[in-house]
């Protein structure tokens, strides 16, 4: 078998503090085909915006996800934290 | 100014739906629904019972499709909710604007396994564009709001709004002024335009490919005008079918799977694809590493997220087709490819002589196409007589052609023609169906009779899940499971004890007199047509196949 390339990406998502903001991360994270290695949501009571940071691998190119959790209505905004390193794995 | 005035969640409801224009919903009552139907009662909202809330959802969509305008259904919870859940998916694959409501159990009982409850916010997910679950009265009237703007916002898609009872009950001030825009999120205009013009003025092969999203988009006559002033030959998606004049000497017709030889091959040849609301499905692109092997793309969207998706575009223009389009509409020096593609065009042109007395359903659907009235609207079901309407009928606009493209829901055709029907009362709309799809939203009928709704159906009979068995016959080695339906119900006297005309034809020679009939009738009509159940579609491209490697037969 070909040795499949899987990216790491961590990525910065801010989003209206809403119940049900989690699960349609979750949900567009696992439908697009990217791997949930970690996460931390944590909620500024002061303005109600959510951050969370997730750190996800996938074949695919991360653009692919960050355009669609851009999609969903409560997002602000969703970055790559560029200052965690990309770490490629290899597996057979 | 702002007027105010004290009523309950229920008929807040409706209040809102009159502001935005909605004068009919399609729906179904039940226990945890049952306030919000109360208001109906008394509101000038018209509502169609329909009889299953997958008939209500797909009704929806019908009148969405056809009136270019937002579908509204309502469902009880349990049930009611999941019973919806096929139509907003179909809803959501094809960007239709519906809003959906839902009854919930009351808020105290929510999260505890009461009667009829479900957790529809969350099968939501997966089938909406976005969803709410209302659990603060206040909140009501800017959700509602909210689900409308949401619905038709860039790329169009369902909404589906969950209201538990104790909310229906609960009374509220109106605020009556649309309050609460959605934050519209700062996106980068993605627009290459000077890269587009660079490619279009190097084209020597261009192709114009033309999806869904032109319709949608409202931009038909800007595509059009970009065709006829480029002389660009062009090809269209299942979707995209009524955007082009199909009088237009370069259209080539439908691409993909069932497409026609001439777009495949133009398509394969091409050294510039211009796409335009389409986004490289599969049925569409064949092998995905062969489609276009040659071609640079200049991809013209909506959404950001259908940019080098599955294909990777060389200049993307992102935003409003309507306004981006005439920036690259400008002549072409293109004749050698228009006259070679021209010349395929008739060389490879579709042929209605079928030999023998049996009823070939290509020529029918020809038949119904050259005598409907214009501006008639048709919805198919799924399946070979699908795929044959696609290709023997012309529609002059994306409008008078409602089919379910990304999901390809058989049950779709006949509630998504009533839908449509109720929102151009004075148009003809025909649902083209099949003996297995017609059976999935049979219950429908009874929705036709009680309204008496002048819908008329051609039921292309073939005793046979048809697409099914053709590849069955084709792939799997003519093992044919669970295919046949060669005990069928009579059909005439199905569609007779709903009220509704009804003839049966068998033999080539009453093809012309029969549609005839069916369009003469001003009430609904059900048109069967019993055609040999050995019938494939051809062309065919074999699943992960190149596009010009098709099958023309066996
Ligand atoms: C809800 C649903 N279930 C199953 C299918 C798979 N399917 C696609 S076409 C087809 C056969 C349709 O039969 P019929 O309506 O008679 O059309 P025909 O192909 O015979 O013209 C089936 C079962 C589907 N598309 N939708
Ligand atoms: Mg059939």
């Amino acid at each position: 078998m070909n040795p499949v390339t899987l990216n790491k990406y961590q990525l910065i998502i801010m989003a209206d503090d809403k119940q049900v903001v989690l699960e349609r991360i979750l949900q567009v994270t696992r439908y697009r085909g990217f791997l949930i290695n970690g996460m931390n949501a944590e909620v500024n009571t002061g303005n109600n915006i959510a951050t969370i940071t997730m750190s996800v691998s996938s074949e695919r190119p991360i653009t692919l996800l960050i355009d669609q959790i851009n999609k969903l209505i409560d997002i602000k905004s969703v970055k790559v934290d560029n200052s965690v390193a990309q770490i490629k794995q290899h597996s057979a | 100014m702002t007027k105010s005035k004290t009523l309950t969640g229920g008929a807040l409801l409706f209040e809102v739906l009159q502001e935005h224009g909605v004068q009919h919903v399609f729906g179904y009552p039940g226990g945890a629904i049952m306030p919000i139907y109360d208001a109906l009662y008394d509101s000038d909202v018209q509502h169609y019972l329909c009889r299953h809330e997958q008939g209500a959802a797909f009704s929806a969509v019908g009148y969405a499709r056809a009136a270019g305008t937002v579908g509204v259904c309502l469902a009880t919870s349990g049930p009611g909710a999941t019973n919806l859940i096929t139509g907003l998916a179909d809803a959501l694959a094809d960007s239709i604007p519906v809003v959906a409501i839902t009854g919930q159990v009351p808020t105290a009982a929510m999260g505890s396994d009461a009667f009829q409850e479900i957790d529809i916010f969350g099968l939501s997910l997966a089938c909406t564009k976005h969803s709410f679950q209302v659990t603060d009265i206040n909140e009501l009237e800017k959700v509602l709001h909210q689900a409308f703007e949401i619905a038709l916002e860039g790329r169009h898609g369902p909404v589906l709004v969950d209201i538990p009872k104790d909310i229906q009950l609960a009374e509220v001030t109106q605020r009556l002024n649309k309050l609460s825009h959605l934050k519209n999120k700062v996106k980068l205009p993605l627009a290459d335009i000077s890269k587009a013009l660079d490619l279009l003025t190097h084209a020597k092969q261009p192709i114009l490919y033309v999806g869904g999203g032109v319709g949608m988009a409202n931009a038909v006559d800007e595509v059009r005008d970009f065709a006829e002033k480029t002389g660009m030959p062009s090809v269209s998606t299942l979707k995209g079918l009524g955007a082009i004049n199909p009088d237009n000497e370069n259209y080539l017709g439908m691409l993909g799977m069932h497409g026609t030889k001439t777009a495949n091959i133009a398509v394969q040849e091409c050294d510039l694809l211009v796409v335009v609301g389409a986004r490289f499905d599969d049925r569409v692109t064949g092998k995905l590493d062969e489609f276009a092997p040659n071609a640079k793309v200049i991809h013209f969207d909506i959404d950001t997220a259908e940019i080098n998706k599955r294909r990777a575009a060389d200049a993307a223009i992102l935003g409003d087709l309507k306004g981006n389009l005439p920036l690259l509409t400008m002549p072409l020096y293109i004749s050698a490819w228009q006259q070679r593609l021209q010349q395929m065009n008739t060389d490879f042109a579709w042929r209605y002589d079928h030999p023998g007395d049996n009823i070939f359903a290509p020529a029918v659907l020809k038949t119904v196409s050259d005598l409907m009235p214009s501006n008639t609207c048709i919805t198919t079901d799924v399946g070979q007589h699908q795929m044959w309407a696609a290709q023997h009928m012309n529609f002059d606009d994306p409008s008078n052609f409602l089919t379910s493209g990304g999901m390809g829901t058989m049950g779709f055709g006949l509630p998504a023609a009533i839908g449509a029907q109720i929102s151009r009362p004075h148009d003809t709309v025909i649902a083209v169906s099949g003996d297995g799809s017609i059976m999935m939203n049979v219950q429908e009928l009874a929705t036709i009779k009680r309204y008496q709704i002048p819908v008329k159906v051609v039921l292309i009979d073939n005793a046979k899940l048809g697409m099914v068995r053709q590849w069955q016959d084709l792939f799997f080695d003519g093992r044919l499971s669970e295919t046949d339906l060669s005990d069928n119900p009579d059909f005439v006297m199905l569609a007779t004890a709903f009220d509704i005309k009804a003839k049966l034809i068998t033999k080539k020679s009453e093809v012309k007199a029969a549609v005839e009939e069916m369009l003469d009738h001003d009430g609904p009509y059900l048109l069967q047509v019993k055609i040999d159940s050995a019938e494939n579609v051809w062309p065919l491209v074999p699943p992960n196949t190149a596009n010009d490697k098709m099958m023309e037969s066996v």
